[in-house]
């Protein structure tokens, strides 16, 4: 499931766009390393394979929907991670633009969910575990339908957590996760099915193919500890980054946390890291934030605490905000009239 | 993933417009992102503070001969995740935000509308982009900007060879459909996989023949290209720094609230 | 002295599988000349070509092009030499539009920018195609595509052109202009194709494989009118030698 741009606020959109731009570095810089000219037009070739692939939609057992290939352990099992994962972030890319999948913000999130994952955590540690020498068809069964489970199983409760993070969803924690796991527990079997026939399809007919690959990948471990300890710096520094610019409300990253830890009521806990951070946000905010401002009285400031993230009700806003809004789409919409007036009037 | 919408794909900008008067790719992306950061910066209740940022598609699309309807119906092909994970929001918030005349509005609903109008206006961006600049200058754009070259180069194939594997994709639908039986041919989850796999080794072999094609030029590993693209600091550093001076307004003042004062005379 | 020359002498290659493609081919084409290569399916045409261009080793014989001969360290002088245009276009255009793919060659020589831009010109200019340069290169027609597939190949100055198919997929007006093509080049030319009309018209000697062999060698015309040999190599006589037109 593609993550979007709706859901996400700048701060966890930027931070996993600073771990998507990390992994694709990191992975464009293995490939130079392990130069092999025949990728180029492979890699290439086999991301719009993965397109086409998904033109082809099969009737899914028992439910009596239809669905089609996700192709990301295709992708993983043909070329290696490292290629892999740049076709599937060329692939998620075009998704983003023309696709309107997601949107060009939540892309970070989505390459990390569909992309890291598959390539970096199913494909190393289960496919090639479980099938990566003497593959027979129950070996590839196996090893592709567990992979394809958890790496859906890891994206989903991923998008689950980038939601959470970003307080947009007022979905609670549990349910969200309740919602997005089992759906993609069937999704992850159907994909497994799939990937094991085509890869047993391929084996039967072409096994040099599979041979070749296995080969070609060179994967003899990846650095892990490198990589996790680079995602978490950089994380961690462009979250802290963002979320100290970005938002004008408690409605980031450390809402969500307050939220999630536990306490069911919405009061923000009194001193701590919490009230730290609002000391801070009321100094370093653009402009003071306006609901608070406008309210008068003491009593009402403490009102407003009491609800930590709501912002203030006030009447006369709603109103100027309705109107005011309303009269500015139609201004956009008269700007457009006027635009399309004048350019054909010059033509 | 991808939903199976051929219409979708005849988006890209017609070749025969003349790209010149158009804004530098790495500006339009900048601005772009300017734009979704915008929209994503405000709190989930702001509906008529993201009303501003519509002059941005709108003019967008106007000036660059985008049709709406288009746009409009690309942009609700993303609607469906976004709804069903924000239609919770109005039966888990119940907290009245709203009051106009004796109704009353709960903040589950105008954070539900907050997200739809975010989803719109980030979708469309996009899109925009997508449509408006051709997609081997979208590249060339992102090459200029530092993008690993190896992924530039990946983009590209990719869009050159999309469109022909969907095209043998079809065909191979079209064969299966015409021999099955029924009205409403469904491809079993088996004959899928062989489809699959004849398509992966079709599209092996094609990789292959173009390796071949490449070879006999002289390939050497690195995909070159000349880069006609030239940024000019009055055409798109204007179309840049006018957009995000805007964006910046949009954030910093409450433009609808001022244009009520306006209008109320207050 | 010319260097336009391509000489092979006792080609052989076997595919993995032991089917052996080429067994033994000889022949030599002189500056200038067109030739025709022709034979059914199966014949070694397709081999033939890939064995020239160095992307499969044969596993005898010596392929000899204006004196250097094929070897692993000779690859890129020999492809510097011989420009070859495959049989789908879409396999050769490759590049997002018909300009880089033009330049790709040039580039990959190392040339400098003016220069590049100037060959890339000219090559379209001479295949008649000037005005889709700045096209995308999956938004041509099929004679198009033919066309621009032959300009990637002529921007590296080639000596000699080989051609695999050129004919396939174009509908009859899109032929005739590529017949007037191949009759105005001035390269040594190699045309392998089941068109045996176009063979007529547009090579003056023809070369037949049959099973891995070159079963004959001279005039077109000559060759076209021996039955019994076409009959033999599962050929038959162009369209216009047998009246049809």
């Amino acid at each position: 499931m593609h993550m979007a741009d709706a859901l996400l606020s700048p701060a966890v959109g930027g931070t996993m766009w600073a771990v998507a731009a990390g992994l694709t570095a990191y992975s464009a810089k293995k490939l130079k390393d392990s130069p092999d000219e025949s990728r180029v037009p492979l890699m290439g070739v086999l991301g719009a394979f993965i397109f086409a692939a998904q033109m082809i939609n099969f009737s899914i057992p028992v439910t009596g929907s239809s669905g089609h290939i996700g192709g990301g352990m295709i992708l993983a099992i043909l070329l290696g991670p490292y290629a892999a994962f740049l076709v599937l972030v060329s692939v998620l890319t075009v998704q983003a633009l023309f696709f309107a999948d997601g949107g060009l913000l939540a892309l970070g999130c989505n390459i990390f969910n569909m992309g890291f994952f598959p390539c970096f955590i199913a494909y190393p540690f289960i496919y090639l575990k479980i099938a990566g020498q003497n593959p027979t068809r129950k070996k590839i069964l196996l090893a592709a339908t567990l992979s394809a489970v958890v790496g859906l199983q890891l994206g989903a409760f991923s998008v689950v957590l980038e939601t959470m993070a970003s307080g947009i969803s007022e979905l609670p924690f549990k349910t969200f996760v309740l919602l997005m796991q089992p759906i993609h527990l069937a999704i992850g079997f159907i994909e497994g099915l799939i990937t094991t026939a085509v890869v047993t399809f391929v084996w039967q007919a072409r096994p040099e193919v599979l041979e070749a690959s296995s080969r070609k990948t060179g994967l003899r471990g990846i650095p892990m500890k490198k990589v996790l300890t680079g995602l978490a710096l950089a994380a961690v520094v462009t979250g802290g980054v963002f979320s100290w610019f970005a938002s004008s409300y408690p409605d980031g990253l450390e809402w969500s946390m307050a939220r999630t830890s536990g306490s069911e009521e919405l009061e923000a806990p009194e001193g701590g890291i919490h009230a730290t951070l609002s000391a801070l946000q009321e100094k370093s905010a653009f402009l003071p934030d306006y609901g608070f401002r406008k309210a008068p009285a003491n009593e009402y400031e403490a009102a407003a605490g009491e609800h930590a993230h709501w912002p203030a009700v006030d009447p006369g806003t709603s109103l100027s905000g309705l109107v005011g809004g309303s009269l500015t789409l139609i201004l956009a919409g008269m700007a457009g009239m006027l635009i399309r007036r004048l350019s054909s009037g010059r033509n | 993933m991808g939903r199976v919408e051929p219409s979708l794909f005849s988006s890209t900008s017609d070749p025969g417009i003349d790209q010149a008067n158009r804004p530098d790719p790495r500006a339009f992306w900048v601005v772009t992102f300017a734009f979704v950061l915008t929209v994503t910066s405000f709190g989930k209740y702001e509906i008529s503070r993201l009303t501003p940022l519509f002059f941005y598609p709108v003019t967008i699309g106007t000036l660059y001969g985008v049709s709406a309807r288009a746009l409009l119906r690309k942009a609700f092909f993303a609607l469906p995740f976004v709804l069903l994970v924000g239609l919770f929001n109005p039966l888990l918030d119940r907290q009245v935000l709203l009051e106009i005349g004796g109704y009353s509005l709960s903040g589950g609903w105008v954070s539900f509308f907050s997200i739809t109008m975010r989803s719109m206006l980030a979708v469309t961006s996009a899109i925009l982009l997508a449509m408006t600049t051709p997609f081997d200058r979208l590249c060339l754009g992102l090459e200029k900007m530092r993008v690993p070259r190896v992924l530039v180069t990946q983009l590209q194939f990719l869009h050159r060879y999309m469109f022909l594997l969907r095209g043998e994709a079809l065909r191979m639908v079209r064969a299966h459909d015409l021999r099955a039986q029924g009205n409403k041919p469904r491809i079993a989850l088996s004959t899928a996989g062989s489809m699959i796999g004849l398509l992966l080794l079709r599209a092996l072999d094609r990789a292959t023949r173009v390796h071949r094609a490449m070879l006999v030029r002289g390939f050497d590993g690195e995909v070159r290209v000349l880069h006609p693209l030239r940024f000019s600091w009055s055409r798109d550093g204007g179309f840049a720094l006018g957009w995000i001076l805007y964006f910046v307004l949009v954030r910093l003042v409450n433009l609808p609230e001022w244009l009520f004062g306006w209008v109320v005379g207050r | 002295m010319s260097h336009h020359f391509l000489d092979v002498a006792g080609l052989c290659f076997a595919y993995p599988d032991g089917t052996e493609a080429l067994n033994g081919v000889s022949f030599r084409l002189e500056h200038g000349e067109s030739v025709g290569l022709v034979g059914a399916n199966g014949a070694g045409k397709s081999t033939m070509l890939l064995a020239l261009a160095g992307l499969v080793l044969p596993s005898g014989g010596t392929v000899n092009v204006g004196g250097t001969i094929l070897a692993r360290n000779t690859v890129g002088e020999i492809r510097k030499r011989m420009g070859f245009v495959f049989q789908d276009p879409e396999d050769q255009l490759f590049m997002p539009t018909v300009f880089d793919d033009v330049a790709f060659g040039p580039l990959n020589q190392g040339l400098s920018v003016p220069e590049v831009s100037s060959r890339v010109r000219e090559s379209l200019e001479g295949v008649g195609a000037a005005h889709l340069s700045e096209r995308p290169t999956y938004r041509l027609s099929g004679g198009e595509k033919r066309a621009v597939a032959i300009a990637t190949v002529l921007s590296m100055l080639p000596d000699i052109l080989v051609m695999d198919e050129p004919s396939s997929g174009l509908d009859p007006k899109g032929r005739r202009l590529l017949i007037q093509l191949l009759k105005k080049f001035t390269h040594t030319r190699l045309v392998a194709t089941h068109d045996l009309d176009l063979v007529m018209e547009a090579c003056s000697r023809t070369i037949v494989l049959h099973e891995g062999k070159v079963a004959a060698d001279g005039a077109s015309r000559e060759i076209f009118e021996n039955a019994a040999l076409l009959e033999r190599c599962h050929l038959e006589p162009p369209l216009c030698m047998q009246g049809k037109c």
